[in-house]
């Protein structure tokens, strides 16, 4: 190689590594691509593209078919975890429900003057119809007796028949040896003064529903004629007057007419309460105490202890 | 030919390699720096003139400034002078057997590493902090000496594929310097 050769080749050399420096330069000064920046960008772009696309098809392929070494044991815990969660997620549902049904029965508790008794629905035979035929609770014979009414906060649910050991059996409403003696209630009249037509509810005993029917409905209390008509719809309330249950629960609402012969009325009633959902009930076990006459002229004793007010 | 031809592959390889280190961020930061591989192979079998190396390197260097994102120009001067240095090595060293490799394929990314941090510094591109640049410099190091090798089978398959003689390329496959 001649000393020309040599030097043109190193002078070839030194142009060379000057040119990335001041393309260095102008580009940092610049500070967006040249058009031959562009230029060749838009040429390559589509073979990084497809290359892009080719390796990440075989990754994908990779970690979607291939790598699933794991996915069997995981598989299987996330099963079991489910099935562990659904279970808790049941017994809270239930126990929730059963919250709900407890807190109802302590409205209940609180709204009714009688002295009464929460229990819990633990059997409910079932008709061929899948009907609640009756009701078990726990509640046995040093708690309840036979004949006590029992209640939730949606109205009475029957009373109580057989009582064995720890346990006793509920007979319900609709139950043909049911008698409430009801009202039905007058809409002019507040929700806690019962009047209007009276009649004696029976349950039908039907195995496809919970209908009761009222027999003898008698007029009263409504003087204008096209008041004296029951209709459907109206509600069905407790008189108080059966020595069974307090007055003004709401038994249900007037379902159908079923005879009117002028003086009386025959209708159907659809209780308010639904005896299927039932989870916890209210047992009244006696009256409330009789008022006291002496309440409001007995003074308030003092405080024994503690600063009094000036 | 030879030359364009090396450039080709390496470019092809880099965008490969790109489009592969996505799939593993893990080791996102240890990208194995086959710009300087190239270049320093260029470089090491560089025949009698040396600025067509120091071209194929430039070249290759302006399309990785393209794909990587780097401002035009850095990575080709990075490149050009790697090819240099390993010209200059180049009657004192002979790369053969794996151990050889390994270690100059690391000490081409270190240098290769130093030299693009030196620029940088020059020409007042940002850069990390120490710290983080000595980490990336270290990972760019280990991945290249881990893949050196298998660059410079290749490359010198393609060396021997240009041979015109049977020693020639027996040469080529065996490492010696042309």
């Amino acid at each position: 190689m001649t000393l020309r050769s040599r030097l043109v080749d190193w002078s070839l050399t030194a142009v060379l590594i000057l040119l990335p420096a001041l393309v260095l330069r102008a580009s940092l000064a610049r500070g967006t691509p040249s058009p031959l920046d562009k230029a060749l960008l838009r040429i390559t772009a589509p073979l990084e593209t497809g290359v892009s696309w080719v390796i990440e098809g075989i990754g994908g392929t990779w970690s979607r078919y291939v790598s699933l070494v794991d996915v069997e044991a995981e598989n299987r815990e996330l099963r079991e975890d489910n099935e562990r969660l659904r279970k808790q997620l049941a017994a809270m549902a239930r126990r929730a429900y059963d919250v709900a049904a407890l807190e109802d029965l302590a409205v209940v508790k609180k709204r009714v003057p009688f002295d009464t008794l929460g229990a819990r629905v633990i059997g409910a035979p079932l008709s061929p119809q899948f009907r609640v035929v009756r009701l078990r609770i726990d509640r046995g014979d040093r708690e309840v007796a036979a004949g006590m009414p029992v209640i939730t906060s949606q109205g009475p649910v029957g009373r109580i028949d057989k009582v064995y050991g720890d346990y006793a059996d509920v007979v319900l409403i609709s139950d043909p040896s049911s008698r409430i003696d009801v009202v039905i209630r007058d809409p002019a009249q507040p929700p806690n003064a019962p009047s209007g037509e009276r009649g004696l509810l029976v349950g039908l005993g039907r195995a496809d529903s919970y209908a009761c029917k009222i027999e003898w409905l008698e007029r009263q209390g409504r003087t204008a004629p096209s008041q004296s008509r029951v209709k459907v719809g109206d509600e069905v309330v407790t008189s108080g007057l059966g020595a069974t249950f307090p007055a003004g629960l709401v038994v249900g609402k007037v379902s159908k007419i079923i005879g009117d012969d002028g003086m009386f009325q025959s209708v159907e009633v659809n209780p308010a309460v639904d005896v299927s959902r039932v989870r916890a009930v209210m047992v009244l076990l006696a009256p409330p105490p009789p008022p006291d006459p002496d309440a409001r002229t007995k003074r308030r004793s003092e405080a024994a202890f503690g600063a009094r007010p000036l | 030919m030879r030359t364009a031809t090396i450039v080709l592959v390496a470019y092809l390889c880099c965008v490969v390699v790109a489009a592969l280190w996505r799939l593993v961020p893990w080791i996102a930061d240890a990208i194995p720096d086959l710009g300087a591989l190239t270049a320093a192979y260029l470089g090491l079998t560089a025949r009698r003139q040396v600025s067509p190396a120091i071209g194929g390197a430039i070249v290759l260097g302006y399309l990785i400034d393209l794909i990587s994102g780097a401002p035009a120009g850095l990575v080709a001067l990075v490149l050009g002078l790697t090819t240099l240095v390993a010209r200059a090595v180049q009657q004192r060293i002979l790369v053969r057997g794996a151990v050889i490799s390994v270690a100059f394929s690391a000490f081409v990314a270190l240098l290769a590493g130093i030299v693009s941090w030196l620029v940088r510094e020059l020409y007042g591109v940002p850069t990390a902090a120490f710290g983080v640049e000595l980490r990336h410099l270290a990972g760019v190091t280990i991945a290249t000496a881990i893949i050196g090798p298998l660059v410079w089978r290749m490359f010198r398959r393609i060396d021997a594929a240009y041979a015109r003689t049977h020693r020639e390329r027996d040469a080529a496959l065996e490492g010696l310097a042309p």
